[in-house]
């Protein structure tokens, strides 16, 4: 009796494990399928994975060889790294004031702020770029910088007031009691309390901006502008797609950081999205 | 100071806060409500391709034209919209609510490895799969459904280029792109349910099925409903998937599929008609304002406290 139920444990979880094996096989089939050809030695591959026959590291080669790969990256790390700056430290203050300071307008400022995050920046594309080309802005990092700050300023703020929110506010008083002003609270109590919610936020801020390729594609036009996205995007659209082991490589290249960072903090990357909005 | 007096003066206003929040302020108004602003303006012009500097005020004709004079495009595409919304919603639960109950099978060893897997889709940045889909699998020539359709002595064989294809295809891709989030959300959900009801369910005699629907289900479900419409919203205002899959500048396939927020793009950067596709814009501003207001008073009051 004893071993039947113990049997039928094992029979349970095999099967489970066999269906999910399957369940994740098929997920990743794209992902497995850009991973067998970015190793095929072919350029043009017509008769797709079944012509997978010589095996090389040729197009990852190529990566470094033929394409500005370093000044994509560097692009990218400078946009998205500055966006960081202009977005979070300013969130910072805000969330704080929002989360643990009375003041009038705050319910309205507030409403205001949740309907705009809805707005897509993508509607607003047209008017962006005439106000640029008119202030020269376009073909310019500032410029791009400015779009992303854009997106990310709200998306940033909300992320950090969830968490300020959640302070006890007892911590506060206790300080304010003990003699100390508002900013010696805000520097020396509450910030580092934050610090874990302040790193996550510029995370994600810096994966929304090292992912976007729409603005960083339309609105420069300059190889020497080109990012990462904007630099893949423009491979595939250019008749250099046909190159489709290269691309492969490239695409696959350029998402590694973005998994490393993805997994090495997955457990706040739902918590940090529910309490922030809406991924961009 | 005494703690009457230390509450008292909570409930005070303090005008230093305006400090704290003016540059977040500064930097959603020049950079977020301008653009709104300026969109709003050139719905009221002819600004387009040879009227890009000289460009005249019209009054609403821009607003007649959006319905009147698209040939129903605008339209077609709300509607569209409405059934992508919809299809991905009722798709996107029941792939994630199946994943997620499977996952949480009492007993079931190992399933995280499982569960890391399953990320992926949302781990790789989107624009990147997106294309992996457009080129590895749907492209008739050297993609995966070509070379099934090959080996079974089909033709090359094009999803992309007819309506309902590209429909199908894009639905397939942002299914996949988005049950993660959900999934970890039911996940979540399910292992925050409170094991001693399942342990009365079972002394009941209750089975699999009757537990998931009578316990599981309806307890997750007031916990995630909110990211569910969060979800719901992500969905509406979707451009990747099928901007990369059909409409690339000089790669369009031709499917002619067009969500709201897509034709806005197309009417503005391959017609360059810039004073009708802001036309558009403006009306989906409102139609979501009008929507969210009631949800964002609430949201607000609450988070306000």
């Amino acid at each position: 009796m004893r071993i039947g139920i113990k049997a039928r444990k094992v029979a349970k979880n095999l099967s489970l494990h066999a269906l999910f094996i399957l369940i994740c096989f098929v997920v990743l089939i794209p992902i497995i399928y850009a991973l067998a050809i970015s190793f095929s030695a072919k350029t043009n591959l017509t008769g797709g994975i079944f012509a997978v026959t010589d095996f090389t590291f040729d197009n990852y080669i190529h990566i470094f060889t033929e394409l500005d790969f370093g000044t994509w990256f560097a692009n990218s790390l400078i946009l998205s790294l500055s966006t960081v700056l202009v977005t979070v430290i300013p969130s910072t203050f805000a969330a704080y004031a929002f989360a643990s300071m009375k003041f009038r307008g705050k319910t309205a400022i507030l409403m205001v702020l949740l309907i705009l995050n809805a707005f897509p920046q993508v509607l607003t594309m047209t008017a962006i770029f005439a106000l640029f080309r008119n202030a020269h802005l376009l073909n310019t990092r500032i410029g791009l910088i400015l779009v992303y700050a854009g997106s990310n300023t709200i998306f940033a703020f909300f992320n950090l007031k969830g968490y300020f929110a959640s302070l006890p506010s007892s911590i506060e008083e206790a300080a304010r009691i003990d003699g100390a002003n508002r900013p010696q609270t805000l520097f020396r109590i509450v910030l580092p309390l934050a610090r874990p919610s302040i790193i996550v936020t510029s995370i994600l801020v810096f994966i929304n901006c090292w992912n976007e390729y729409l603005f960083a594609s339309t609105f420069t036009t300059g190889e020497e502008l080109y990012t990462l996205a904007s630099g893949l995007y423009a491979l595939q659209s250019n008749n250099l797609a046909r190159n489709w082991p290269q691309f492969a490589a490239a695409s696959l290249f350029v998402s590694l950081p973005v998994l490393v960072v993805f997994f090495s903090m997955q457990r706040f990357m739902v918590s940090g999205l529910t309490a922030g909005g809406v991924k961009e | 100071m005494s703690l009457a007096k230390n509450n008292a003066s909570k409930k005070r206003f303090d005008g230093t806060a305006y400090l704290y929040i003016a540059v977040v302020l500064l930097l959603v108004a020049v950079i977020v409500v301008f653009p709104i602003g300026y969109t709003v303006y050139i719905s009221t012009t002819n600004m387009n391709l040879y009227h890009w500097y000289d460009f005249d005020f019209i009054g609403f004709s821009n607003y007649i034209r959006a319905f009147a004079q698209t040939n129903g495009e605008f339209l077609r595409s709300l509607g569209l919209t409405l059934l992508w919304t919809i299809a991905n919603m009722v798709l996107i639960i029941f792939v994630s609510l199946v994943l997620a109950v499977l996952l949480n099978i009492k007993g079931f060893k190992g399933k995280n490895i499982y569960k890391t897997l399953l990320m992926f889709p949302w781990a790789v940045p989107s624009y990147v799969s997106i294309l992996l889909w457009r080129i590895g699998i749907f492209n008739g020539e050297f993609g995966l459904f070509g070379d099934i359709s090959r080996f079974f002595g089909g033709d090359s064989f094009f999803i992309l280029q007819s309506y309902w294809g590209a429909f199908f295809a894009s639905l397939m891709v942002n299914v996949w792109l988005s049950y993660p989030f959900t999934m970890s959300m039911m996940d979540g959900a399910l292992q925050s349910i409170d094991q001693s009801l399942y342990e009365a369910a079972k002394l009941d005699g209750s089975g699999f099925w009757r537990t998931t629907f009578a316990i599981s289900l309806p307890e997750i479900a007031p916990i995630v409903a909110p990211s569910l419409l969060m979800t719901a919203f992500m969905q509406f205002k979707q451009f990747d998937v099928v901007y990369l899959l059909t409409l690339q500048k000089g790669a369009q396939t031709g499917a002619g599929l067009q969500t709201i927020i897509t034709y806005v793009h197309t009417t503005a950067f391959e017609s360059n008609n810039y004073g009708l596709s802001s036309a558009i814009s403006t009306i989906i501003f409102m139609l979501i304002a009008l929507l969210f207001s009631r949800f964002a008073y609430r949201e607000a009051k609450g988070r306000g406290k």
